[in-house]
């Protein structure tokens, strides 16, 4: 859900509006969830949960805002936030959104797990911020994302809860209690994707360079071939009669 | 039986379903269920929640329109790049490298949800979609249909002369890159606000300025013999996607692109020569569009006309085309941009299948169509309920009478980009330091930025001096209007700097109306009314959205069609 910093990134700035698209992402993520949530108080949670995130987004602007002012760095046009940009960078999935993905249990243990590891990147994030407000700022964004993790706890105890109800099967709940263990494996699995995620990030400027002379290559060859391609001219034509099947 | 429209890719993205009648059974923008503003992409949710509450399949489906020729649109920039630009620029490598993001992807995710194999998939053209999204609702021949937008699939500019629903000649285009929609994005990327965002926050600074830049700005842009020309030297859309202006126009105006993290200062030295530009662009753009207009008229001597596309939404230009006296009647549709041509482009394929039209205006049968399913199963965890559904709209005036601001999210949700009650903000609009609080502090919106007024017919002509051609326009928020002097005062805070308000004139069965009807008894007869959703984000769509705007917002009060609640 959230890339990890590089700890020897030297794009502060661009590194914030990273984090601040990443808590955007989960704030709509969270909205979803809550529209999707059958129970009144669980929908609750998860809105409380987006009103968080919404919040730090704006935060982390602020933060921003503040790095620029105290000179380091320069304000960027892509830096001005545009909320399709959570689509493009992909921290929200066109596709569809996590809960629509997952199932509940899932769901909520990818939350529990990204929650402590976005408490952790907010940890090398803080260090690499100079002044007292910024920090100030990321400290209460850092302890809201660990009130999160342990709300995720809670709500997966509750959905426990409500299978026992549902299905009345006590032993099952008893044996199928969430384990730290589970929690674990979870947390480190999450880990690992965003490592992953930032192998390819760094390996796809790499990559780029490589096959940016063979897009040349093919873009010289394809671009002579539109240029040959004409278009139909549907001036003085009634609209209403032109193929309704055509693409062109 | 239903006829399905589909507009998605470039601007918001939407889908639209008719009956087979004809009668605009839902409409649904992605954004509202993405909660992403201006989310382009497939409307994948949209479409999900069509299938679910119609059943649509084969079975039920006549046709699945999509509202442009996705090869043309992607061909004609590309041709346009390759042929004036190195082989390998930003631009002709950007439309390589996102072909498949693009609308010639449609087909291939229509066919996730939908057997593509045994439904007929038409392409209407993009300026037909917007011709027929507005001729929807007005359907009076004939007519012309002036359609103004930035870029369409090869057009930017049309005149469509309607003889009748089959026969729509297109009897005169401009071709990209001349575009008045694109120049106007290319100012509104200079001063700093988003394209495809902010341009009617520009509409709304240029008040604010005198247009000393205009003569700098007709050399990059004319209408000379019958033909709209952009001097692309300077302008960058043509060949960068990072920038849309020029060094050149830098050059020419003699002054720096504005930084988009400084806010703007009114008073000071740089808010009155970005404010000039504005003003600027904002004339060029209406004596040229005039000029297109004139030419409508010239070719087809029509006086009824249509007008609809992007450009179509800067209210402050419509009310100007009264100057026209050739313009007995203009007409526009409530949701003139890309997203209101899925109805164009549903009506293209019921049209096409019937061989008829829908003899009768739509207007206001179809400005909130669909059906919201949203629970409030957790209101009672979050507010209090002070009135019930019989007695909500009393209650909701007296609170206003009591200078409260009061959220809507009642019922459906409007089609077009204006709130026009169902997603509200509302108070008294004779209240100045009221408006204030709430367009500065709960809106958060920039001071250049005007917030409208709702008013009831029957009180409409005592405050606004309105216009005869342009009465429908006012039923959507459309147009503006001046409010006459005798007025000025008590109204003050929704009146703009030049002037104008953008009055919406309410019917009484409308729940605008019902409130304002109520208001009477405190001697309220206009109301400030702004749309419910925060900046950056979409309109409130359903009560899980609204819940979590009047948090962030600080409002204390929301009117359902159950109820009128207090936040605890």
């Amino acid at each position: 859900m959230i890339l990890s910093p590089d700890k020897n990134n030297q794009d502060l700035l661009g590194t914030l509006v990273e984090f601040a698209y990443a808590e955007y992402g989960s704030a709509l993520e969270m909205l979803i969830a809550a529209k999707k949530a059958s129970s009144p108080k669980l929908k609750l949670g998860y809105i409380r949960h987006a009103l968080d995130e919404y919040r730090h987004a704006g935060l982390l602007f602020q933060v921003l805002s503040n790095q620029v002012k105290n000179g380091i760095g320069e304000f960027k046009r892509e830096y001005k936030f545009s909320p399709q940009n959570v689509i493009l960078k992909g921290y929200v999935d066109k596709e569809g959104f996590l809960v629509e993905k997952f199932p509940l249990k899932k769901f909520v243990e990818f939350v529990y797990s990204n929650e402590y590891l976005a408490k952790e990147s907010f940890d090398y994030l803080s260090k690499r911020i100079s002044d007292s407000k910024s920090i100030n700022t990321l400290k209460n964004i850092m302890d809201d994302e660990l009130g999160h993790a342990d709300d995720s706890e809670a709500t997966l105890a509750d959905i426990q809860k409500d299978e026992l109800v549902h299905h009345g099967m006590a032993k099952k709940f008893y044996e199928s209690k969430f384990p730290a263990a589970k929690l674990q494996l979870a947390f480190k699995r999450e880990k690992l994707k965003n490592r992953f995620r930032m192998f390819y990030y760094k390996n796809l400027r790499f990559l780029t360079k490589i096959f940016d002379p063979i897009l040349n290559f093919i873009i010289n060859i394809f671009g002579k071939v539109v240029n040959l391609i004409s278009i139909p001219d549907k001036n003085k034509r009634n609209l209403m009669s032109s193929n309704s099947n055509s693409v062109v | 039986m239903y006829y399905l429209g589909i507009s998605a890719y470039y601007h918001d993205a939407s889908v639209a379903l008719l009956d087979s009648d004809g009668n605009l059974v839902d409409f649904k923008k992605e954004e509202w269920l993405s909660r992403v503003k201006g989310d382009k992409s497939f409307p994948r949710q949209g479409l999900q929640e069509l299938i679910k509450r119609y059943n649509l399949s084969e079975q039920n489906l006549v046709s699945v329109t999509f509202y442009e020729k996705p090869v043309r649109a992607w061909l004609t920039v590309l041709k346009h790049s390759v042929k004036n630009n190195p082989i390998t620029n930003d631009l002709t490598r950007n439309y390589f490298k996102n072909a498949w993001n693009s609308s010639m992807r449609f087909h291939f995710d229509l066919s996730k949800y939908l057997n593509v194999k045994k439904i007929t998939i038409n392409y209407s053209e993009h300026h037909l979609s917007h011709t027929l999204s507005t001729l929807y609702y007005y359907n009076e021949f004939p007519c012309v249909s002036v359609v103004v937008d930035g870029y369409g699939d090869k057009y930017c500019t049309s005149i469509h002369h309607i003889k009748s629903h089959d026969e729509i000649t297109n009897v005169w285009s401009s071709e990209y890159p001349n575009s008045l929609g694109l120049f106007y994005s290319a100012i509104t990327d200079f001063l700093g606000f988003a394209v495809n965002e902010g341009e009617y926050k520009m509409m709304g600074l240029a008040s604010f300025g005198e247009p000393k830049y205009y003569d700098n700005l007709s050399k990059t842009i004319k209408f000379d013999n019958n033909e709209l020309k952009v001097d692309t030297k300077y302008y960058d859309y043509v060949r960068r996607t990072d920038r849309s202006y020029s060094n050149l126009l830098i050059d020419e105006l003699k002054i720096q692109p504005r930084r988009p993290d400084i806010p703007f200062e009114v008073g000071t030295e740089d808010f009155k020569i970005y404010a000039n530009l504005a003003a600027s662009a904002q004339k060029l753009l209406e004596d040229l569009l005039f000029l297109v207009f004139k030419h409508a008229h010239d070719l087809t001597n029509e006086t009824n006309f249509l007008f609809s596309g992007g450009v179509a939404m800067n209210s402050s230009a419509i009310r100007k085309t009264v100057e026209l006296d050739f313009i007995k009647k203009l007409n526009l549709p409530p949701s003139p941009g890309d997203s209101g041509a899925a109805i164009g482009a549903a009506y293209y394929g019921f049209i096409n299948k019937n061989k008829k039209t829908i003899l009768k205006n739509n207007l206001n049968k179809n400005i909130f169509p669909g059906k919201i399913e949203s629970k409030e199963d957790f209101f009672d965890l979050v507010f209090d309920k002070i009135a019930d559904n019989n007695d909500a709209i009393e209650k909701t005036s007296e609170i206003i009478s009591q200078d409260e601001i009061v959220a809507t999210c009642y019922s459906n949700i409007e089609t077009g980009p204006r709130a026009l009650g169902h997603r509200s903000l509302i108070c008294n609009a004779h209240k100045k330091e009221l408006i204030k609080v709430l367009s500065s502090d709960i809106k958060k919106r920039n001071i250049f930025r005007p917030t409208a007024p709702a008013i009831l017919k029957r009180d409409a002509e005592n405050f606004f001096n309105l216009e005869e051609k342009l009465m429908n326009c006012y039923t959507h928020m459309a147009t503006t209007a001046t409010p006459k002097d005798k007025v000025l005062q008590d109204i003050e805070g929704i009146v703009h700097v030049d002037n104008t308000s953008r009055v919406q004139i309410c019917d009484e069965d409308s729940l605008l109306g019902k409130i304002l009807m109520s208001l009477n008894k405190y001697k309220i007869q206009v109301i400030a009314n702004t749309s419910f959703n925060i900046s950056s984000d979409p309109m409130v769509y359903d009560k899980e959205d609204a819940f979590l705007a009047v948090e962030r917002m600080g409002i204390k009060y929301l009117l359902t069609e159950t109820g009128l609640y207090k936040r605890k």
